[in-house]
């Protein structure tokens, strides 16, 4: 029980657990004080720090139990340490990874990119077309640089109202002695237009071919959504331009197709 | 597709056609109700609303000759073009 240790240097040299220490008969008060001053725990009734004191630290004691203890409650310390680095790692990988996830996302469920709602055949079936505003739609081809096809609008413009389903045509010839494959993408101006902007079919994103000399008529077949009539940010829009590009479809080159891009 | 320097501004996103993609009209077999279509256009000042029942009979000529998934009218938006026939029909 520790007769000769004064109860108040108990406490305060054990950092406040009320913890006995074994009764260590042979010791004199004086050499357990000058242990316990080496080992820097016992607080100077001065409360003074000596010059080479160190700041008070849990000691490495040399009772087997609280060795024991104390290796304990530093393993569960690593542990606990390390779960919360994995958890911050693995918060940070999550962060990089939602990025490509997101993508994946929206091309299974395709909402890619624009919240408009969903342009089903039921939608089309019942819309009403908005007779009281007309918007031109202009047409514009291009071709790439590398494709030798003659790629046109065969009508400059057409005056529709949303709501509407519109045919539109353009013409591409090869003039060439060999087929060429083309693909095609296209661009609407306004690009906030453009997501009212709506392809029933079309001749995009697929490739085309021509045999030599040929010349085919390519349809497009499109509407303007209704609701282009209710957005406020479309009231002054009275132009679409609708622009088609071809390129040539060649082994390894990717469009960017559709989709989160 | 934006240019490189409008990084702020939100950029096209071009979307799939509903329906895929029209096959080619290699033989030429729907150029007549195509050229009626455009005469009607140009004769109309390229009104669309003027020219749908060509418009009409050239979807129904490339369903017929297999250059488009059959469908019925309605779902392509010509609903009122089908209404207004079994009245003319009638009268």
């Amino acid at each position: 029980m520790g007769g000769f240790w004064c109860r108040g240097w108990r406490s305060v040299a054990l950092c406040g657990r009320c913890w006995r220490p074994p009764a260590w008969p042979g010791r004199s008060v004086e050499s357990a004080e000058r242990g316990l001053r080496r080992l820097g725990t016992w607080k100077r009734p001065s409360g003074a720090r000596g010059p080479a004191a160190q700041p008070p630290r849990r000691p490495a004691s040399s009772n087997p139990f609280q060795r024991a203890q104390e290796d304990e409650w530093r393993r569960r310390n690593k542990t606990v340490l390390t779960y919360v680095a994995a958890a911050a790692v693995g918060m940070l990988g999550a962060s990089y990874a939602a990025v490509p996830l997101y993508r994946l996302y929206c091309q299974t469920t395709g909402l890619g990119g624009s919240a408009v709602a969903g342009h089903s055949s039921d939608q089309i079936e019942n819309m009403v077309p908005v007779k009281d505003r007309i918007i031109k739609v202009t047409f514009n081809a291009d071709v790439h640089a590398s494709l030798q096809w003659n790629f046109r609008p065969q009508q400059t413009e057409i005056y529709v109202v949303p709501g509407e389903t519109a045919l539109a045509f353009y013409k591409a010839k090869n003039p060439t002695d060999k087929p060429i494959i083309g693909i095609s993408t296209y661009n609407v101006v306004p690009f906030e237009a453009g997501q009212y902007f709506n392809k029933i079919q079309c001749f995009c994103f697929e490739e085309q071919r021509l045999n030599p000399q040929e010349e085919v008529d390519m349809p497009v077949f499109f509407y303007i959504d209704p609701e282009f009539a209710e957005d406020p940010r479309m009231v002054n829009v009275d132009l679409i331009t609708l622009s088609y590009t071809f390129f040539e479809a060649k082994e390894g080159h990717k469009l960017p197709v559709p989709g989160y891009n | 597709m934006s240019t490189a320097m409008n990084f702020g501004t939100k950029s096209f996103q071009p979307r799939p056609p509903d329906k895929g993609s029209f096959p080619l009209d290699h033989f030429g077999e729907c150029k007549s109700f195509k050229e009626k279509f455009m005469k009607c256009l140009r004769d109309k000042n390229f009104e669309n609303a003027l020219c749908r029942n060509e418009s009409k009979e050239y979807l129904m000529c490339r369903m017929q000759r297999q250059l488009m998934a059959p469908e019925p009218l309605e779902k392509l938006g010509f609903r009122d073009l089908m209404d207004e026939k079994p009245e003319a029909k009638d009268k």
